[in-house]
């Protein structure tokens, strides 16, 4: 029992932080779920925690414009409802004047500043009469205070995947998407499992220094190279384009893929490389028959890296990709061009970010089994 | 997988990278409905010259445009939101000269003429002067946005000068409500629209001569007179009843989402000083000249400064030299060019020789008549200045004035950054 206990504290200390973390994670992806599904004017107005309640609010809304008004005997009338019919509103309070807006109750009968009354019951119905004409372009501006049920809607989904601006766009993003990030996760996967089994199991002067510069370059910020990088494209005829945009993603992806991949490799069971060896295979044939297929958890976790960093990418598909032709525009540049010159739209922001997070979780939880376990295998022995 | 993809990609590659001789690119800050508009503009041009062209617009323009351009990979044409910028490249010699001919033209057609012929005249990497940026598209800043209903229901009167805007800033105050809606918040570029205010203020308390040498440092960023103007600033904003939130809220409401308090209910403000682009921002379904409407933000009846106004522009540049490229810069000179625009939303143009008739609504116009009836235009101050105070410390230092730091004390620290650039 004695024995027991700090276990069983430490197990209570780690699911509670497990909980924390996952909490910390969900909560905002839980808003922004919310959101999306809310108008630009309700994201405004309140936070999207209170969009799950009835809520109480001040509406501004308008009566029928005076030229749908009708003579009836001496008076002039004008008569309909404040709300859609759709809308399910209980009136509290409601006024004519910004500077009154709770001045009466549901079925009081109030004037109006231009002359003549106004009469709005519990549903919104409304009945505005007077003895002269109503004048001007616009209805009267009636302030109601009422409760409002959980609204959602589905028209941002429609902006961002249907409209019919977008539509061509929106696809013509997606496969400029695929076009980058595929080629951009397997080209360095390529070339970094044969480097790997070459740093971990060949033996050649200077492997040690040559793992250490490769380490080394990890701590080299991508920045500093865009500009160069970008001359030396242009100089060589690559111009901006894929090719230009995969070469990058391969470089900048390298380090961390040999470094990865060379640590799991280099943790295989000797034997049975030295078996191979001794039963005569070459290099070549130790590599594809035995290391590759037993490597396939850390070559997996690295494409899940790789494709979720290119998938997001914005900084290096802008600096090497998008030409002025605008044919090549990837999701993470369109997305920022729907939120308009000066941003804002958040509506367009929330749905955005859960639209273009559905490839990279269908890639993370077909692939998610091969995560830890090839991060482990390569730390870990 | 791997045998399928890669074939695909790199023939798509290989198109890309095809140049079409009369292909014209065209790059610049403009998203969404403002994208549109271009296009619409540019596929006129198309018509009409006969050239290819393809607009791509960008949020990060100002970095992006630094890159493409040192690294040779610019578009023909780009578009730039700050004067500032397109001197900087053209002093590293990135841009190419407009056709002769150019700067007599925008003398002689556009509304104080040497003023845009001044604005786009830089020196050029060999260290001759030059006009390389052609003026097409401006705003107007000197505006306050109001609903006149919510005036009407009060009983308020639109202010003609400054002193009668100010008693009525008391007024709402006494009359218990809340005068001001003041929102600095704008992400990296807070503190922006701070800036105007104190521009506008240098405007309306001293001369342009002094504005213009405020903006080049030749008078110091703390000098009394710019203090001053930042002190006219703080008496708006500085006042917890004069503003929506209290003062303490001016530096993080996002300036996208201060003029909604114009139209909530009950309203949270009755004025809201901004550009005339701010329409964009205003809850769904609100209709200019109705719903809401704008004044001139007024000028001192006591002091004898005329009605200045505080604009800001676009600028095109040649940034990879072509023939298309020039043609477009003088398409644009085309009454025509102007017109489209203005039919559509949100353009404004010191053109003398277009039709304002054709103006999508009459508010539009209304703006157009304050940039045409100005006795003094001057160009947003801070895209004048360096990059480093005009989109730096100017900007941080309106956000600590808005948090409670003296107008001295503010204007010393950014004379300091001012210094150090040089």
């Amino acid at each position: 029992m004695r024995t027991d206990n700090p276990q069983r504290t430490l197990k209570w200390a780690v699911h509670l932080s497990v909980a924390c973390l996952v909490a910390l994670w969900i909560f905002p992806t839980l808003g922004l779920f919310v959101s999306s599904f809310r108008t630009v004017d309700q994201i405004g107005t309140s936070g999207w925690w209170a969009a799950m309640f009835p809520s109480e609010q001040n509406l501004v809304v308008r009566t029928a414009k005076p030229e749908t008004q009708l003579k009836i005997g001496d008076l002039y009338v004008i008569e309909g409802e404040l709300f859609a019919a759709d809308k399910d509103v209980t009136l509290l309070a409601w006024g004519t004047s910004s500077k009154a807006i709770d001045s009466y109750v549901a079925g009081e009968v109030g004037a109006l500043r231009k002359g003549g009354t106004i009469q709005v019951d519990a549903g919104g119905r409304y009945r505005m009469q007077n003895t002269q004409p109503f004048s001007g372009s616009r209805g009267q501006r009636v302030f109601a205070t009422v409760t409002v049920p959980p609204e959602f809607t589905l028209a941002n989904y429609q902006k961002v995947l249907f409209d019919k601006n977008n539509v061509e766009g929106m696809a013509q993003a997606f496969i400029a998407t695929m076009t980058v990030t595929i080629p951009a996760t397997i080209i360095p996967i390529l070339i970094a499992a044969f480097a790997a089994y070459a740093l971990a199991w060949m033996n050649f002067p200077g492997r040690a220094l040559l793992v250490a510069a490769i380490v080394g370059l990890l701590v080299v910020p991508l920045q500093l190279a865009l500009i160069p990088l970008l001359k030396l494209h242009m100089n060589i005829g690559i111009g901006k384009g894929y090719l230009g945009v995969w070469l990058a993603h391969t470089g900048f992806g390298l380090p961390l893929a040999i470094y990865l991949l060379r640590n799991y490799m280099a943790s295989l069971p000797k034997d049975i490389i030295e078996n191979a060896r001794v039963d005569g295979a070459t290099e070549f044939q130790i590599f594809m028959r035995i290391i590759l297929p037993l490597s396939f958890p850390a070559l997996a976790s690295f494409a899940i890296f790789q494709f979720l960093w290119t998938w997001n990418d914005l900084l290096v598909a802008k600096v090497f990709l998008i030409d002025s032709s605008g044919q090549t525009v990837v999701m993470t540049a369109k997305i920022v061009d729907m939120l308009g010159s000066r941003g804002g739209n958040w509506e367009i922001l929330a749905t955005s970010a859960f639209v273009s997070i559905a490839v990279p979780l269908l890639m993370f939880f077909t692939l998610q089994k091969y995560l830890v376990r090839g991060l482990l295998a390569g730390s870990v022995k | 997988m791997v045998n399928k993809i890669l074939p695909t990609a790199m023939v798509l590659a290989l198109a890309a990278g095809v140049v079409h001789a009369d292909n014209v690119t065209v790059f610049g800050p403009w998203l969404g409905p403002d994208q549109e508009n271009v296009e619409a503009v540019l596929a006129d041009f198309a018509a009409v010259s006969g050239h290819q062209v393809s607009y791509v617009g960008s949020d990060s323009f100002e970095q992006q445009v630094l890159v493409d351009t040192a690294a040779g990979s610019a578009a023909n044409v780009s578009v730039f939101p700050q004067p500032g910028l397109a001197a900087d490249l053209a002093s590293g010699g990135f841009l190419t000269p407009l056709a002769a001919g150019t700067a007599d033209w925008v003398r002689n057609n556009y509304a104080a003429g040497q003023s845009w012929v001044d604005l786009g005249t830089y020196t050029g990497a060999g260290g001759e002067e030059e006009l390389y940026g052609f003026f097409y598209k401006v705003d107007v800043k000197s505006l306050v946005w109001y609903s006149p209903e919510n005036f009407e229901d009060a009983g308020y009167d639109v202010p003609q000068t400054m002193e009668q805007l100010k008693a009525l800033t008391k007024q709402i105050v006494a009359d218990g409500g809340t005068p001001w809606c003041i929102g600095l918040g704008s992400g990296g570029a807070t503190g922006w629209p701070a800036t105007d205010w104190v521009e506008d203020m240098m405007l309306r308390t001293q001369s342009p001569t002094d504005y213009d040498l405020w903006v080049s440092n030749d008078m110091k960023f703390n000098d009394p007179k710019v203090v001053a103007a930042i002190d006219e600033f703080g008496w708006f904003a500085g006042n917890d009843d004069y503003v929506a939130g209290g003062a303490g809220a001016v530096a993080s409401t996002d300036f996208r989402d201060s003029p909604k308090g114009l139209f909530s209910s009950p309203a949270q403000c009755y004025m809201h000083r901004q550009a005339s682009f701010i329409p964009a921002f205003f809850p769904e379904g609100t209709s200019v000249g109705e719903d809401a409407d704008f004044f001139y933000f007024p000028a001192y009846a006591t002091k004898d400064l005329g009605s200045p106004v505080l604009g800001a522009g676009t600028l095109w540049g040649i940034t990879n030299d072509s023939p298309g490229a020039h043609d477009l810069i003088a398409y644009l000179q085309t009454a025509k060019a102007h017109e489209i625009w203005m039919a559509l939303k949100g353009f404004l143009t010191p053109h003398k020789g277009v039709d304002t008739s054709v103006f999508s609504d009459p508010t539009l116009k209304k703006m157009n008549d304050i940039l045409l009836g100005a006795t003094t235009f001057r160009f947003d101050g801070s895209d004048l200045m360096p990059g480093g105070v005009g989109a730096g410390s100017f900007w941080t230092g309106m956000v600590d004035y808005a948090g409670g730091k003296s107008a001295q004390q503010t204007a010393d620290e950014i004379q300091a950054s001012w210094d150090a650039l040089k």
